[in-house]
């Protein structure tokens, strides 16, 4: 095609768009896979009195070859024993209610609730009980799209409410269980968590550093540790257009940006307030929340001026709760929901302010 | 050397004017069918503005009178024959506004002008807040502009010149910025480049750019480059230009390239040859804006300058119509300062006044047909637009 951008959406369509979104969270899906069984090895450690009751720890043990000093085969077998079991509830269910909506409009049935599921387990932490992939999954498919009519109508990430609601609902859910690890129910979260208690001393004393977390070997929500595979799948969707760049260089920016200026003038460098950019960066699921939630096309502002400014006020929240409300120490969730609902709005300004700058600009007529 | 060109001619036996070029149009015929035409003499004007005239573009017979619903004008169809003749205009002496007008309305070259808002000729009343020359085709595919107005210099300076004195309003020239057109600076014409991909030769991104419009019922008038040679041609030769340069392109086309052809040309002649055999479809215009033609009668537009023939394709099973999703590519593809999405969406709702302040004042059919090509939401942009522009106009 001569004049359609790169991977345009030209002669593709919706479908297009939703394969190559499916792609991108390829590289995460396989990083959460191997890391989940990592994290269930490293966490049966830690919890040397565990006995995986539930299916999915039976089912690791079952097909592990070599329990005491597991290598990549248990890993992964361990990771896809827990996650393709969420997976697979969260399509079902997802799959249930797009049916029923789509017979109830008379209209066939749109294969989006597929990204939606896939979102929504990545962002889980390993464990999550049946009961609020279900609970959630509901939510995000009838409350995040099928009430607003379906694909490109609504105006939030439907994965993104059906977490938001499943991590409101379940404040306390912490089971003593090893992919629970470092977790104080869904809205702690992981390695961040263990940052804000003390700093890079207590990340060290569990083996963590720079490059693990890089690469993803770190306690957290499936999807979100590997920044690595994070960045592959970015990638693809940038150079496919798929997701705005100016949104994600925002993001990213403004991270750097508000982040630095809490290490500047902030306080000491001990108090994990201060915490440096670069564990903005590897810690928590800010990675994951920029690139996949909140460049959803749809739910974010559509107007440039608009995606510069979402980006910077979804950074400038971000590193504000982190800071200020340590009972937060993630906080990605809930700035993405709010800074989504807020994107009508700053189009709406966008638009009233281009309204007037052309009306003042424009020509009158001389009869 | 100017006045000529070195594109392979191409004659018809068969012309044509169309009625749809000319939006708004009602036609009144200055001949029947069976009388002898000259070259350039007026056989059909607006009845309600009868100063606005439509010339034949060549000598000969008419051969039918095409009416389609409520009687509606389709098409006039003339024979051409060799006697060659040709109505001779004199240039205007004077240089005032009036004497220019007069000449431009009695030679039927007023019919060549268009308005923004709405796409429609002009009234020889009214003034525009600016007058544009399109002197540049982004079109892929399109006739090299530069060869074209180079080998007629002399004839685009002279109508750049009139052009200038129609109106008090300022002239501007749109062009590339690899080719600055020659034209006398005396006439006090502007000139101004645009570049950046298919939307820099659309008129609607020049008027974003050099005067918007929408907000205070001002009119801007444009004109195209081919058309600005045959005003040229009149006013240095005394008789029209019987060429227009139009670019062969497509998939079943043998040899692509730039034929010279006559205006209004019958295309089932100029393409014999020229394509593969087997099922076609004919479109009037290239990549990005382009229309399926009728087959019957199928003649060159009016502003037709690319000829596309494809095969035909089964068409891809219609996916139905979704919502729009937002993205990058669509800011692309409309014109700069416009928002697409916003635009895009007041467009679907039909929300009239919404559009008009997002800038839909300044746009026809072509300048959002790359919209239509991209969006996901299979709906097309140029209909949905007209919709509104029939709403604004009722009320302009």
């Amino acid at each position: 095609m001569v004049f359609g951008p790169r991977g345009s959406a030209v002669g593709g369509g919706r479908r297009r768009i939703l394969r190559i979104q499916l792609l991108a969270l390829l590289p995460v899906t396989l990083a959460a896979l191997v890391n989940c069984g990592y994290q269930y090895y490293q966490g049966m450690a830690f919890l040397p009195g565990f006995k995986g009751s539930d299916l999915r720890s039976r089912l690791a043990d079952f097909l592990s070859a070599n329990p005491q000093t597991p290598g990549l085969y248990d890993y992964l077998v361990a990771g896809v024993s827990h996650v393709l079991p969420m997976l697979l509830l969260a399509l079902l269910v997802g799959g249930f209610w797009e049916r029923i909506i789509a017979e109830r409009r008379g209209r066939p049935m749109e294969p989006g609730f597929m990204l939606v599921a896939l979102l929504f387990v990545l962002l889980l932490p390993g464990a999550a009980a049946f009961s609020h992939i279900v609970f959630g999954m509901s939510c995000a498919i009838i409350l995040g799209k099928g009430i607003f009519g379906g694909e490109g109508k609504s105006f939030v990430n439907p994965a993104l409410l059906g977490i938001a609601i499943v991590q409101v609902s379940y404040p306390a859910a912490s089971a003593l269980h090893p992919l629970w690890n470092g977790m104080a129910g869904y809205a702690g979260s992981d390695a961040i968590a263990l940052y804000h208690r003390g700093g890079e001393e207590a990340l060290g004393q569990v083996g963590i550093d720079a490059w693990s977390a890089f690469i993803g070997a770190i306690p957290g929500t499936l999807g979100t540790t590997s920044l690595f595979a994070i960045a592959l799948g970015a990638g693809l969707l940038l150079v496919t257009r798929v997701i705005s760049w100016r949104l994600l260089a925002a993001q990213f920016i403004g991270l750097l940006l508000f982040a630095g200026l809490v290490v500047a003038f902030g306080e000491p460098s001990a108090d994990p307030r201060a915490m440096p950019v670069h564990w903005h960066l590897l810690l928590g699921s800010f990675a994951f929340g920029a690139v996949f939630i909140a460049c959803d096309p749809v739910a974010s502002a559509c107007t440039n001026p608009g995606r510069w400014i979402q980006g910077f006020l979804i950074a400038g929240l971000l590193v504000l709760i982190r800071v200020v409300n340590s009972t937060h120490p993630d906080a990605v969730i809930p700035v993405l929901l709010l800074v989504s609902l807020l994107a009508p709005l700053i189009d709406h300004a966008v638009i009233a302010w281009n309204i007037r700058q052309r009306a003042r600009r424009h020509v009158h007529g001389h009869v | 050397m100017s006045g000529s060109i070195d594109f392979e001619t191409r004659n018809t036996a068969q012309l044509g004017l169309l009625g749809r070029d000319y939006r708004g149009v009602h036609f009144e015929l200055l001949c029947e069918p069976g009388d002898q035409v000259r070259a350039g003499a007026a056989v059909m004007r607006d009845a309600r503005r009868p100063d606005i005239l439509f010339p034949a573009p060549a000598a000969g017979r008419i051969a039918r009178v095409v009416r389609g619903n409520r009687r509606k004008l389709v098409a006039l169809q003339i024979e051409v024959d060799a006697s060659g003749d040709c109505a001779e205009y004199a240039a205007p002496t004077g240089q005032d506004q009036a004497a220019q007008r007069a000449f431009m309305l009695a030679s039927g070259s007023w019919s060549s002008l268009r308005t923004r808002p709405f796409g429609n000729i002009p009234d020889p009343a009214t003034q525009p807040a600016a007058v544009l020359v399109t002197a540049i085709d982004s079109e892929p595919m399109a006739p090299p502009v530069a060869t074209i107005i180079d080998a007629f210099a002399a004839e685009f300076s002279a109508a750049v010149t009139m052009l200038a004195r129609i109106s008090s309003a300022a002239l501007f020239i749109c062009h590339a910025p690899a080719y600055r057109p020659p034209f006398d600076e005396a006439s006090g014409a502007r000139c101004k480049a645009f570049a950046g991909g298919h939307t820099a030769g659309l008129p609607g991104r020049h008027i974003q750019a050099l005067c918007p419009i929408g907000f205070a019922g001002a009119e801007v008038w444009h004109i195209g480059y081919q058309e600005t040679v045959a005003l040229g041609h009149l006013l240095l030769h005394g008789r029209p230009w019987a060429q227009r340069i139009v670019a062969l392109s497509g998939d079943a086309v043998l040899r692509p390239r730039c034929l010279a052809v006559t205006p209004g040309a019958a295309l089932d002649e100029l393409l014999d040859g020229e394509v593969e055999d087997g099922p076609l479809q004919i479109l009037a215009g290239g990549e990005v804006f382009r229309q399926p033609l009728a087959t019957e009668p199928s003649f060159l537009g009016a502003s037709q300058r690319l000829l596309k023939v494809i095969r035909a394709v089964a068409e891809p099973a219609a996916d139905d119509m979704g919502a729009l999703i937002p993205g990058d590519w669509l800011e692309t593809n409309a014109p700069p300062g416009i928002f697409a999405v916003p635009l895009m969406r007041a467009l679907q709702l039909g929300d009239a006044e919404r559009a008009r302040e997002l800038g839909a004042l300044e746009l026809v059919e072509e300048d959002v047909a790359a919209l239509s090509r991209v969006c996901v939401s299979n709906s097309n942009y140029g209909l949905l637009l007209r919709q509104v522009l029939d709403q604004l106009e009722a009320t302009y």
